[in-house]
């Protein structure tokens, strides 16, 4: 009589890619031959450098993959297949696998993986796909050098710093660059890093002005260097150095300087359009000029995605053009309408400040005056100021925000103590249905004029938030309002009606309801932090998460914003304007997967933070 | 459900060897016979290395003198590895003919029934597939008794067989004496074995799931509580 092993078979194909290739008739005849082993947690599956004939799908249980390192590289769950990666090499496993839960397995022979990867496309395209993520994430964990935007600073260096007292002449400080045959040279009393001087400073501050050879270097030297932290990424020196029009940085770990990065280190390194799309910003003189260059925006958008940018990189990179054109215009705005009568500061707020802009995204900023400020005297001018700002940078492609959140709203354009006042009364007396509008807030950078200010607010903030633990409540159950799109029966819900009823609000759904969430312990921390996953480092320091829970909200996040991002990409690609809105019927049963997970993360931790910031109950 | 089972006492362990030599001799000629001739593995063979068969069986009832098999599931699995390359099943139709009952209980029809051959015209091939093998079953008063009658009825002769059983080995690793009792005795049905640890959940009643049920039951027991280089003997019953 016929066998058939329908609980198995049944099984197998609730999941990718058996699912896709459920009516394939061989399918059956591969169950006959599946064996199926129970294993305990905290057993080795396939153990370190042994070789593996198998591949492996968890029926139930959980799995932890780890790297030849030992390090842990990801988690699996009922419905994942594992150990396909060596069968594709000949058995040979350059990861291992460990049961993390008591697991049971079926063990799917290696030859029944390489005749259907071999007949199947559908079953290929699956594992083709699953390896390019493993390929991207086996390289974050390596912080491979492939390209600017993903290697650190520190990658960058080549030599430890060459340095030379503060009590140096120019003559000796010349002959210690010209022996070590570097281009600046770094100065320090006591040990400590006081200054720099580089070949154009010997150029134009000495030589040019006929200085003595034995004239302090003090003399000739940039006091108080720009110098980044070696865990800063190469790009982020790039843009400075565009920014400030300088060629050396000094890299300091711990305060003390560990090497100096040069514009020769980073064009050696090959680098992409971005950083030169900012330098080439700062040189416009006019409307047009800036506008042009927006157009090439979505270029560099495709660029950085293609080039394999993670999603931090591509919202630094992208929020770090957004204010080169905030910036530039500003300065273009004060010399049309004459310097400012009092000091400001231009606030970017939401993912600007966050530095998680992607490439379609309103602006959403204010203005913060000093106390100096006089309506009657300086109310004009800065209305001005302010609206030919906004109203040009929806020129240069970031769309006036329908909120009316911009700096040219009377409302947003106050004095610091206004602003102060208004933070204390939205935190002491908070109400919900207000707050709602007003996250958005919470997120607050300076980016232009007196950056002081902005920081000023922001110990306001911070301090105010930690006060009032009511007012974290409100924040919590507003993160609570946008649930991820998982239905019932673990399927995906969709929203909306119409046009888009087939679809999903990446943003809505899962990127913004992880910021809601990661600001709400930002704010319980006290963290001075902007940037999400920043945050979610204080957060994990702080101990406000059981152990690894900080780390499932950073995946989640990369996972969501990384199908958004290739989603964004392909509306470019066919020429649609790019949105927030996926159909999952677009997605692979790989990506489907995981944004299930990550919905899966997002929804607990939902629930998580309810009751951690419970409140009182009336 | 840490507790390691305990040793038998010598009187207790039962030699399945010297049983099935002397039944060789008494069964009539025939497929039985050479069941029994085939032999048994020895008793302090370890359970490593016993070859392990699960089974269960659908039946019209729970009565093993009046009701009749009408479904069997076998497969072949070791301390660490169940086959489904080995697994086997057979429909039976039943001489009497099924109630309503047991019908909604296996979602077998009648008219698949219709078309199945009767027992005695398939217990030779199962004979076969028990030959040499310790059988795994989940209670084993039920499967064992509606085996012996079949084959009562069929070759006149009692079949007998070494099973380990997994509902046994939970009561033993469950068991608390009364005065550690709190409440009822955990639930020894299958599905309750199964969830202590962590294994899915099936439909049940389908012999050949439920064989495999029982099947990866006994893997997680192994994995949990028993030792696979302890001898047979302290396992069968």
């Amino acid at each position: 009589m016929d066998v058939e092993l329908t609980e198995i078979l049944e099984a197998l194909c609730q999941h990718a890619p058996f699912n896709e290739i459920a009516d394939d008739p061989q399918l059956n005849d591969m169950t006959k031959e599946i064996e199926i082993q129970y294993v305990r947690a905290g057993e080795w599956v396939i153990a370190p450098s042994a070789l593996n004939n198998t591949l492996f799908f968890i029926r139930s249980g959980a799995i932890e993959v780890l790297s030849k390192e030992n390090k842990l590289i990801r988690r699996m769950n009922e419905g994942e297949l594992f150990g396909y990666f060596s069968l594709l090499r000949g058995g040979k496993s350059s990861q291992s696998m460990r049961t993390i839960e008591d697991s049971l397995l079926y063990r799917i022979p290696a030859r029944w993986f390489l005749k259907l990867y071999e007949e199947n496309d559908a079953f290929s395209d699956f594992f083709q796909l699953a390896r390019e993520v493993r390929l991207r994430v086996a390289m974050d964990s390596q912080s491979s050098d492939v390209s600017l935007m993903t290697c650190p600073v520190v990658s960058l260096l080549r030599r430890p710093p060459i340095s030379a007292d503060i009590s140096s002449d120019i003559l000796t400080s010349a002959q210690i660059m010209a022996e070590h045959r570097v281009s600046s040279l770094l100065i320090t009393e006591n040990d400590e890093l006081i200054g720099i001087v580089t070949d154009r400073d010997l150029r134009t501050r000495a030589v040019a002005k006929g200085l003595a050879y034995d004239t302090s270097v003090a003399d000739i030297m940039t006091r108080d260097p720009i110098v980044m932290d070696s865990g800063d990424y190469a790009s982020e020196a790039v843009l400075k150095m565009m920014e400030r029009n300088v060629h050396h940085i000094p890299i300091v770990k711990n305060g003390r300087p560990i090497g100096v990065v040069s514009t020769g280190d980073i064009i050696q390194k090959e680098s992409h359009g971005s950083v030169y799309l900012i330098s080439d910003i700062y040189k416009q003189t006019s409307i047009e000029g800036l506008k042009s260059i927006s157009r090439k925006m979505t270029h560099t958008f495709t660029h950085l995605v293609v080039a394999d940018a993670n999603t931090q990189m591509i919202g630094n990179a992208m929020s770090h053009i957004g204010t080169a054109f905030v910036k530039r215009l500003l300065q273009l705005a004060e010399e049309k309408f004459g310097p400012p009568p009092v000091p400001y500061c231009f606030i970017a707020l939401g993912s600007q400040a966050r530095e998680e802009q992607t490439i379609k995204t309103d602006q959403d900023n204010a203005l913060i005056l000093s106390d100096k400020y006089d309506k009657q005297l300086h109310g004009e001018y800065f209305e001005a100021l302010t609206d030919w700002v906004c109203r040009h940078l929806d020129d240069c492609g970031y769309d006036l925000c329908s909120g009316d959140i911009m700096a040219s709203n009377p409302r947003w354009r106050q004095p610091l103590s206004v602003w102060k006042d208004n933070f204390s009364e939205w935190i002491q007396k908070p109400k919900a249905e207000a707050l709602l509008r007003l996250s958005i807030f919470f997120d607050l950078r300076g980016i232009y004029g007196d950056k002081t200010l902005a920081k000023q607010l922001n110990q306001h903030i911070r301090q105010e938030a930690k006060q009032h633990s009511g007012f974290l409540t409100f924040m919590a159950r507003n993160a609570n309002q946008r649930k991820p799109p998982l239905g019932f029966f673990r399927q995906f819900v969709l929203d909306g009606e119409g046009k888009q009823s087939r679809t999903f609000n990446l943003k809505e759904r899962g990127i913004a309801p992880i910021i809601d969430i990661v600001r709400v312990h930002a704010l319980a921390c006290g963290s001075d932090k902007l940037n999400t996953l920043e945050r979610i480092e204080d957060i994990d320091a702080a101990g406000l998460l059981p152990d690894g829970r900080a780390k499932d909200l950073a995946l989640a996040l990369e996972m969501i914003g990384m199908v958004r991002i290739r989603h964004q990409k392909e509306q470019i690609e066919a020429g649609e304007e790019p949105n927030n809105h996926v159909n999952p019927e677009n997605l692979s049963s790989f990506e489907k997967r995981h944004l299930r997970d990550a919905f899966h993360i997002v929804s607990r931790q939902q629930e998580f933070i309810k009751f951690r910031y419970a409140g009182k109950r009336s | 459900m840490s507790k390691p089972l305990k040793d038998k006492a010598k009187e207790e362990m039962q030699d399945w060897q010297v049983m099935f030599a002397e039944w060789a001799n008494e069964a009539p000629e025939g497929p039985l016979k050479r069941f029994y001739q085939a032999g048994m593995i020895a008793p302090e063979t370890a359970l490593r290395d016993t070859p392990l068969l699960a089974l269960d069986l659908e039946t019209t009832g729970l009565d093993p003198s009046k009701d009749e098999i009408i479904s069997l599931g076998l497969i072949p699995l070791n301390h660490q590895i169940i086959r489904c390359q080995g697994a086997q099943y057979w429909m039976a139709k039943p001489e009497r003919s099924l109630n309503a009952e047991s019908v909604t209980i296996h979602e077998i029809t009648h008219s698949e029934l219709a078309e199945a051959p009767p027992l005695h015209a398939i217990l030779d091939d199962i004979l076969v597939a028990l030959t040499h093998q310790v059988v795994v079953v989940h209670c084993v008063a039920i499967e064992r008794q509606f085996l012996l009658e079949a084959a009562m009825k069929v070759y006149g002769y009692p079949l007998y067989f070494p099973v380990i059983d997994t509902m046994d080995i939970e009561r033993q690793v469950t068991f608390k004496p009364w005065w550690k009792r709190f409440g009822r005795q955990p639930s020894l049905r299958l599905d309750a074995c199964r969830q202590r640890y962590k294994l899915p959940r099936y439909k049940a009643h389908h012999a050949l799931t439920d064989a495999l049920s029982s099947a990866e039951l006994l893997q997680a027991q192994i994995a949990h509580h028993m030792d696979p280089n302890a001898a047979i003997s302290r396992y069968w019953v």
